[in-house]
């Protein structure tokens, strides 16, 4: 890999990784902080004013390791239990969600025990298998962009890892608790040994009532993990903090693969404030669900379609190459999503900002596909 | 102040940690005692001197680093992206390298990992002294790759001749070499360890070398030197650094490695590359061109440091040489026992090292005032006392 990447989350990973060649590295700091950022599914809002306060007065333990502090990493993981109804040893910390999946992937899969995955999905667990040699078994999503659980469950016999994205990264589209909870039975009882990791990063922004954490069947399940991120909802993604669940032994195998220390002390002190908070997801639910429909009705306007979005983002047909469009939204300094093959030739994902950045975005979005077969000057800005 | 701060934030948080389980310093090594959490509750000034740290934190710049990060503009806490300055830039300015020579990580235990998963396999062992700071070695087993731990000698130095010869016999992959070393304290001067990578390039066909520097800045002794410029100069040696000591920053987890370009990218094929925060790296980048400030920091450690020594060799127990914010004692009894006994005064002192852990404790460092206060806690426990 030859590029050095600014990039810490792998959302942003992938994305500068496609922008690579355009030397992406090399744009300063305060140049990365001017564009609009559509690109990441990230809350604009970023950390509530409760997380704020509470990194200020955590920054006294700045000097002392994550068991050290306080809040220390077990006390998160405490209040997570809490949360959850669960004993503390069922948790393990990552550095972002993103080390939950890739130490999955080291845990689970090996060259004789393959990854099934999605396309598209989110793109982490099979970059980590292709890099280590571990075959991929990609389950196309079917045509309303919904996960082909029929397809995963078929995949999954003698698979040593199945993850499956709910709501799903790039179509934001959900499966609802049963669909999920027959899924897991399936895979089951075809492969038993077959652990299945359900990602929930998105959770908090999901509206489908059909819908419910899969984190119950960790009860009843030894091989099912489900992983949850203060990146989204909590407006985090900068200060990497996630968690897995699961029963001990399991979280266990995968936490093996984790670093140490790998929460850092001021996520966890901002992490306790914002899981504290009742409003935070009041106030974040609330604000994406207004900015959403407001860009959802401006594509569907232009004619274009979009799922039903349950997350903090959406997926356009475009009915032309992502490529193109975002490079011309770029121009404009609008970043919107990566590409997501095999749709790159059609769909884009679109990340919800503010009610403001959204109108100001629908400005470039409208010049941008009136005029995208043919770019002249005035687009180029 | 940060003391008080601590006491009434744990008190909240013990109940909840009782039963859990503590990775410590890497290792899962059991339930967190309720008892423990509760003498730290009951005690308003509790001890931390078991995981080296720097009492005092990383300083006013880092908390205003921090601060001008959660406002800034394009509101980094909330992204993926980095919209602070990178730091492969300043630690390349500050190490008169290219940004290609450079690889951040969480934390340098982070970068230990990496090495051990790009270096050993089934196939090419780890050699290590023992003992010495665990975490390459625990890489290295969940890549399959056996760990030849060389005893050191009776002063507490690895036995560079011995883990030489060891690296050739075994075939390794990867060397790790932790200078000043972790528990025992000890330095090898710049002499010493250029004839022992000389020696292990030449005999160890393509075996990688990391030199884990986290206790650089403490060191007093004239005779050391970073090898650093030894990493610019050669594809398979490798030296690791760390924000966690000196700089004060263990809970911001910022660390990192510098090599050749093609050693880098080697290494990040291997690392998590996300597992580094805003908050951290703007605090990295605010402190690290303040030399006094380490310096400073350096003078303080070495003063509790003579302090500690000094009263331990008046009670008859003497320690190793230390060049780093912590003493190995030989205590003449298990570090367990010690541990339990200090722990019932508030007091934290280090974890069992085997295989000295029936007779020496790994001692941090605190502030002068701490180390004046832990001295009549050890002085009890031990049943000692400092003669003269």
């Amino acid at each position: 890999m030859a590029l050095q990447l600014a990039a810490r989350g792998h959302e942003a990973w992938s994305a500068e990784l496609q922008a690579g060649a355009a030397g992406a590295r090399r744009q300063s700091a305060a140049d990365r902080s001017l564009a609009l950022r559509l690109n990441s599914n990230e809350n604009p809002l970023g950390p509530s004013p409760a997380a704020r306060a509470a990194i200020e007065q955590a920054f006294a333990h700045a000097g002392r390791y994550p068991m050290n502090a306080a809040p220390s990493a077990d006390d998160f993981r405490a209040l997570v239990a809490r949360e959850h109804r669960i004993d503390v040893s069922a948790i393990a910390l990552g550095a972002g969600s993103g080390e939950i999946l890739e130490s999955a992937v080291l845990a689970f899969t090996s060259p004789a025990r393959a990854l099934v995955s999605a396309l598209p999905t989110f793109e982490a667990p099979a970059r980590t298998a292709k890099q280590r040699g571990v075959p991929v078994r990609d389950v196309l999503v079917d045509a309303a962009g919904k996960l082909d659980l029929d397809g995963m469950v078929a995949a999954a016999a003698g698979a040593g890892l199945v993850f499956i994205c709910n709501p799903n990264n790039p179509t934001a589209t959900v499966h609802s608790a049963g669909a999920i909870s027959d899924a897991v039975a399936r895979i089951r009882r075809a492969s038993p040994d077959t652990v299945i990791l359900i990602d929930e990063a998105y959770h908090d922004y999901v509206i489908d009532s059909s819908y419910a954490s899969a984190i119950p069947l960790v009860r009843g399940n030894a091989n099912v993990l489900v992983s949850r991120t203060l990146s989204k909802l909590h407006g985090m993604a900068g200060l990497r903090l996630g968690y897995v669940i699961g029963q001990p032994d399991t979280v266990g195998r995968l936490a093996a693969w984790t670093m140490p220390f790998n929460g850092n002390v001021l996520a966890l002190a901002a992490a306790c404030a914002s899981l504290k908070d009742a409003q935070q997801i009041v106030r974040e639910r609330r604000r994406n669900i207004e900015a959403l429909k407001f860009a959802t009705d401006l594509f569907r306007g232009m004619g274009f379609a979009t799922t039903e979005s349950q997350a903090n983002f959406m997926w356009v047909d475009l009915q032309r190459s992502a490529k193109d469009f975002r490079d011309a939204c770029e121009q404009q300094g609008v970043l919107v999503g990566r590409l997501f093959a095999p749709f790159d030739k059609t769909h884009c994902r679109i990340s919800i900002g503010t009610i403001d950045e959204m109108r100001r975005a629908a400005g470039v979005f409208r010049s941008v596909l009136g005029g995208i077969r043919d770019p002249g000057p005035g687009i180029r800005n | 102040m940060l003391r008080r701060t601590f006491v009434k934030a744990i008190g909240v948080g013990a109940a909840g940690a009782a039963g859990g389980r503590l990775l410590d310093e890497g290792r899962v090594i059991g339930p967190w005692t309720r008892s423990f959490a509760e003498v730290i509750a009951a005690e308003p000034r509790a001890l931390l001197l078991h995981n080296n740290e720097n009492p005092l934190g990383p300083g006013e710049q880092a908390l205003a680093a921090i601060r001008e990060t959660l406002a800034a503009r394009g509101v980094p806490a909330a992204r993926y992206t980095s919209l602070v300055p990178d730091l492969e830039d300043a630690l390349a300015a500050h190490h008169r390298c290219s940004p290609d020579n450079v690889l951040v990580g969480c934390g340098s235990t982070q970068i230990l990992r990496t090495a051990a998963l790009s270096y050993t396999s089934r196939s090419r062992p780890l050699v290590a002294g023992s003992p010495a700071y665990e975490e390459c070695g625990e890489a290295a087993r969940l890549a399959g790759a056996s760990v030849r731990a060389v005893r050191g000698t009776r002063t507490l130095h690895h036995d560079l001749d011995a883990m030489a010869a060891a690296a050739a016999a075994d075939n390794a992959g990867l060397i790790y070499f932790d200078n000043p070393s972790n528990p025992a304290a000890t330095l090898h001067p710049a002499g010493a360890v250029t004839e022992f990578i000389g020696r292990v390039l030449s005999t160890c066909r393509d075996a990688h070398l990391i030199v884990d520097e986290a206790y650089h800045d403490y060191v007093t002794d004239p005779g050391h030197q970073t090898q650093i410029p030894l990493a610019l100069a050669n594809p398979r040696v490798i030296v690791a650094r760390t924000f966690s000591k000196a700089f004060g920053m263990a809970g911001l987890r910022v660390g990192y490695a510098i090599a050749q370009k093609d050693t880098v990218e080697k290494m990040r094929e291997w690392q998590y590359s996300s597992g580094t925060n805003v908050l951290g790296l703007s605090a990295a980048l605010a402190t690290l061109p303040d030399r006094a400030r380490i310096e400073q920091e350096a003078r303080r450690n070495a003063d509790a440091r003579q302090f500690t020594i000094e009263w331990f060799r008046r009670a008859g127990l003497p320690s190793a040489d230390s060049q780093a914010n912590f003493i190995f004692v030989d205590i003449r009894r298990p570090a367990a026992v010690f541990r339990d006994g200090c722990a019932r005064h508030g007091i934290r002192v280090g974890r069992d090292f085997p295989p000295f852990e029936k007779t020496h404790a790994r001692i941090s460092i605190g502030t002068i005032d701490e180390m004046k206060r832990a001295v009549q806690v050890f002085g009890r426990v031990l049943g000692v006392r400092a003669a003269g």
